[in-house]
């Protein structure tokens, strides 16, 4: 019996076939999903380029216009990479732009009691900053245990701490905006990495001291610094979520969460960690908030979390958890800022911008299960 | 043969209900042994003992000639005690090497520990030397686990279990979610566990299926365990009717037929 069965070692011709099939009509869909977005990005720009060009006669492509749409995606983008890791584990968080409001908010009131008070720059930007990210753990370390612990829906969990951190920061800020900063904070905010001044060279982070007002607009302003800061932060989560063990188990909990129960992965203890990774990133997002305008505002954050869910959508993940990436969630938020910085530049009503990123965002989901259907 | 497991008198109570009811059992190396019953017999709650799932409220187990106790699951396996649910724990959305892996990632380490990166080229070249261990071939590694079919799927979970050493393997209705062809494939497997001397406890309503791998079989009826045969000294009607209770009221000689017990 033992012998007589060993022989038909399990070469079966459905097995080759499916090895013909199945592999190209996936690797099909998977580039489809991978680089429509990139696609329209593209038929984005080229559709301004001609738009501008006829209405304003403005070059839409240029250094000026890239550098704009760079500081209009930070924001979707901070969000956006802690949403990302969310909606990968099937979760979603609605109060990002919140806690990015109170961390605005919490900063900014720091910095102006230190900046009263004498404190040195140093002291009063490290402290200021660093309290503004720190109290976003709070919002992020209760949003996990909810959902984690007690095992209350994320929507739901996620809207109620939003709502209650809007009333905390508007207490905090008394509904005005945090005002009296130090000048230097807005330096710092609106300060970019190079300012290559032809024939007299490049300085860092601010205009050469020789320069007078007049010298001004011959010299190119390279690379704000907020954008460099995303950029790191981007490599960074892109880092944890796409090589780390914690990354993994993102991916592992989002495709099947009781499989990674039994497989021993700490899922409570991962779900908990990646709630207070998004806060914090909102963290980010609100000193890097006060420091371009200078001030904290309880709603810094209001239209950015839904922005950011719709970069992480066209981005290609899956509201249903377990699939999604940094880098579709870079082109979404490049997208969506595209999408506003071109209709300001052409004068549209800023109103529009809303209709654009909706039909943007149907549009994803359209491509998205197209794609899918053709998988199968 | 050589005894793996051994089951003295294990009993399971919920509430008044007595789901197992004092069974014992021996599972030998080289053996697979059916589990028969028809639904609420007993077998699944019998099998969780087994497994860790539940506590035990009498009796013992001795697992490799150790007595053992376990309090989770989590115990069981680390004895070798794997267990292949219906559902299969795969994550449907990562690729073979990660399934296996799933939870035991291999790690690259960078900078004395500090840094640590998930090495998919090694979990992809572990998973194919548990896949030949195994005589399994699979279309593509890099693919999703959603794109395999059920029966390579059923693969990848016992390639996990062998991957990480099960000296026993209980899989419950391993079947019952495939196409014929994939069932043989399936069937195949669990002879190449036997062989490679890794005794397997199959659950299954299905009779061909047992009848099929099984070198004995164990019929449960109402918590109890009703009879006891080689399979090739027996037929599916007779374990049919062990599992109805024909052949119970036989053995224990009532007459069916008489009406009055005197």
């Amino acid at each position: 019996m033992t012998v007589g069965e060993k022989k038909e070692s399990p070469t079966p011709r459905q097995e080759t076939q499916l090895r013909k099939g199945k592999p190209d009509r996936a690797s099909r869909l998977v580039f489809i999903r991978k680089v429509w977005a990139w696609i329209f990005l593209l038929f984005l720009v080229i559709g301004f380029s001609i738009a501008s060009k006829q209405a304003n006669d403005i070059d839409f492509v240029s250094l000026r216009s890239v550098q704009g749409i760079l500081t209009y995606a930070t924001q979707i983008l901070l969000i956006g990479l802690g949403e990302t890791l969310i909606i990968i584990v099937a979760g979603i968080d609605l109060s990002a732009g919140w806690v990015l409001g109170f961390s605005a908010v919490v900063g900014a009131t720091v910095m102006q009691v230190l900046y009263a008070s004498g404190a040195s720059p140093f002291i009063v930007i490290s402290v200021g900053m660093l309290s503004g990210i720190l109290v976003a753990v709070i919002p992020g370390l209760i949003n996990g245990i909810l959902i984690a612990r007690v095992k209350v829906p994320s929507f739901i969990t996620t809207l109620g701490i939003g709502v209650l951190i809007e009333g905390v920061a508007l207490l905090v800020s008394g509904g005005y905006p945090v005002v009296k900063q130090p000048p230097y904070l807005g330096q710092i905010g609106n300060s970019s990495v190079f300012y290559y001044w032809p024939d007299h060279g490049i300085s860092f982070f601010k205009y050469p001291e020789t320069a007078v007002q007049a010298d001004l607009p011959n010299i190119s302003v390279i690379l704000p610094t907020i954008v460099l800061i995303t950029m790191i932060v981007t490599a960074v989560v892109w880092f944890i979520l796409a090589k780390t063990q914690f990354g993994h188990h993102l991916y592992a909990i989002g495709g099947n969460m009781e499989a990674a129960k039994r497989a021993g992965i700490p899922v409570q203890r991962t779900l908990i960690k990646v709630y207070i990774l998004a806060a914090v990133l909102a963290g980010i997002g609100g000193v890097i908030w006060s420091a371009r305008f200078s001030s904290g505002a309880y709603n810094a954050g209001e239209t950015t979390t839904l922005n950011s869910i719709a970069s992480v959508v066209i981005g290609g993940a899956s509201l249903f958890g377990g699939e999604g990436t940094i880098i579709g969630t870079i082109v979404g938020a490049l997208i969506l800022a595209t999408i506003q910085y071109g209709l300001v530049l052409l004068g549209v009503v800023p109103f529009w911008q809303f209709i654009a990123v909706g039909i943007v965002v149907i549009v994803a989901v359209i491509v998205d299960q197209f794609g899918r259907t053709l998988g199968r | 043969m050589e005894n793996l497991l051994r089951i003295n008198n294990l009993t399971k109570r919920f509430g008044g209900l007595t789901a197992v009811n004092s069974v014992s059992l021996d599972v030998n190396i080289g053996e697979v042994i059916g589990l028969l019953g028809d639904n609420g017999a007993g077998k699944s709650t019998l099998i969780k003992m087994v497994s860790g799932v539940y506590l035990p409220d009498e009796g013992e187990m001795f697992f490799g000639g150790q007595k053992v106790n376990f309090s989770s699951p989590r115990d069981a396996r680390d004895m070798g005690i794997e267990t292949i649910y219906q559902d299969l724990a795969l994550a449907e959305n990562l690729d073979v090497g990660s399934n296996i892996f799933l939870g035991r990632e291999i790690l690259h380490t960078y900078l004395g520990g500090l840094i640590k990166t998930v090495n998919r080229t090694k979990m992809r070249e572990e998973a194919v030397k548990a896949l030949d261990r195994l005589n399994i071939r699979l279309p593509s590694l890099t693919q999703q686990v959603l794109n395999l079919s059920g029966g390579q799927r059923q693969a990848v979970a016992i390639a996990r279990s062998i991957y990480w050493n099960a000296k026993l393997m209980i899989m419950d209705e391993p079947t019952a979610a495939l196409g014929v062809s994939e069932q043989r494939k399936v069937l195949r497997l669990v002879n190449t566990l036997r062989d490679q001397g890794v005794p397997v406890i199959i659950i299954s309503h299905n009779m061909q299926d047992v009848f099929a791998v099984a070198t004995r079989i164990i019929v449960m009826r109402r918590g109890k365990k009703v009879g006891e045969r080689m399979t090739n000294q027996t037929n599916p009607d007779e374990i049919v009717s062990l599992m109805v209770g024909a052949e119970e009221a036989q053995e224990s000689g009532i007459d069916l037929n008489s009406a009055d017990p005197e």
